[in-house]
């Protein structure tokens, strides 16, 4: 039978199991990694190095996990803090901006198709409609969830998902089913 | 109709536009960054076994009158036919057995996970 998230924290918490904190990891790796590569617009070095440093942090804070919400959601919300402690820091120390950014990677994309348009169209939402969107539409949060994740109010969510949902939807029109 | 189906479609594409990226080691970089495992916490529940072993053992001592009943068990078992000292030698070395064998597959299942 296989143990659940709750199991292997409970491990975790009792026996310091290292073996069961690496079954989270594993499990987890991939949905923290892919959420940060995509805050990262697709700077994949910085994003495992901000997923390892989430992991590492989770670790560290393991008895704070109360199990009111689950185990990923608490993750995300580790790896989200640990991305905008790492953009401010950037902007501080070297003066990178939003702008730069999107230069750098528009000149990243070549190849046209569907997935570098929605990628592009994602990279090209702020930060927090599309932190939202990725969240609830890419990850499967419940809103209430990615409020919890973002520590936003509820009606700050909803607002930026259906924000940026309409703006993928006006840039991708042409991708639409007509 | 046509809003459900492009929020479906884009719903779909979102989804999976995030595929499966594969471990590649990076759970292995991640416990090789863990800090040591607590031993204190193995060596304080030891030491508090230990110790609570010892005053339950004082205690019984103390309240059986000096440990009076072990030189009364003694003679009773002596006085014991052979062949039912033999039985319950061995029903005690059966059941030691037994416990220390649960104990081992235990162990193995934890270290399989």
């Amino acid at each position: 039978m296989e143990l659940t998230d709750a199991d292997l924290v409970a491990r975790v918490l009792v026996d310091d199991d290292q073996n069961a904190f690496g079954e989270l990891v594993r499990r987890h790796q991939s949905a923290v990694r892919g959420l940060l590569r995509q805050l990262t617009r697709t700077d994949v070095a910085l994003a495992d190095d901000l997923a390892q440093q989430t992991f590492l942090r989770a670790y560290k804070n393991i008895r704070s996990f109360r199990g009111e919400a689950r185990f990923s959601t608490w993750l995300y919300r580790i790896a989200y803090n640990c991305f905008r402690e790492d953009a401010r820091r950037r902007k501080e120390l070297v003066g990178i901006d939003e702008e730069q950014l999107q230069a750098q990677h528009d000149s990243q994309v070549a190849n046209p198709g569907l997935r570098h348009d929605l990628m592009r169209a994602l990279n090209l939402l702020p930060l927090n409609e599309r932190s939202a969107v990725l969240l609830c539409c890419q990850n499967g949060l419940s809103h209430d969830e990615a409020a919890r994740v973002l520590d936003i109010p509820l009606g700050t969510v909803k607002t930026n998902v259906l924000r940026g949902r309409e703006k993928l939807k006006r840039m991708l029109a042409d991708w639409g089913p007509n | 109709m046509e809003q459900v189906n492009q929020e479906d479609w884009l719903d779909r594409e979102l989804r999976e536009a995030a595929p499966y990226i594969d471990d590649q080691g990076f759970t292995a970089r991640v416990l090789q960054e863990l800090p040591a495992p607590r031993r204190g916490h193995d060596l304080l529940r030891a030491v508090i076994l230990l110790g609570m072993t010892f005053l339950a053992s004082v205690l019984a001592y103390v309240v059986s009158g000096g440990g009076r009943f072990v030189s009364v068990t003694l003679e009773r078992l002596a006085a014991l036919p052979a062949l039912w000292v033999f039985v319950l030698a061995l029903a005690s070395g059966l059941m030691i057995a037994a416990v220390g064998a649960t104990a081992a597959i235990s162990q193995g299942r934890a270290s399989q996970t």
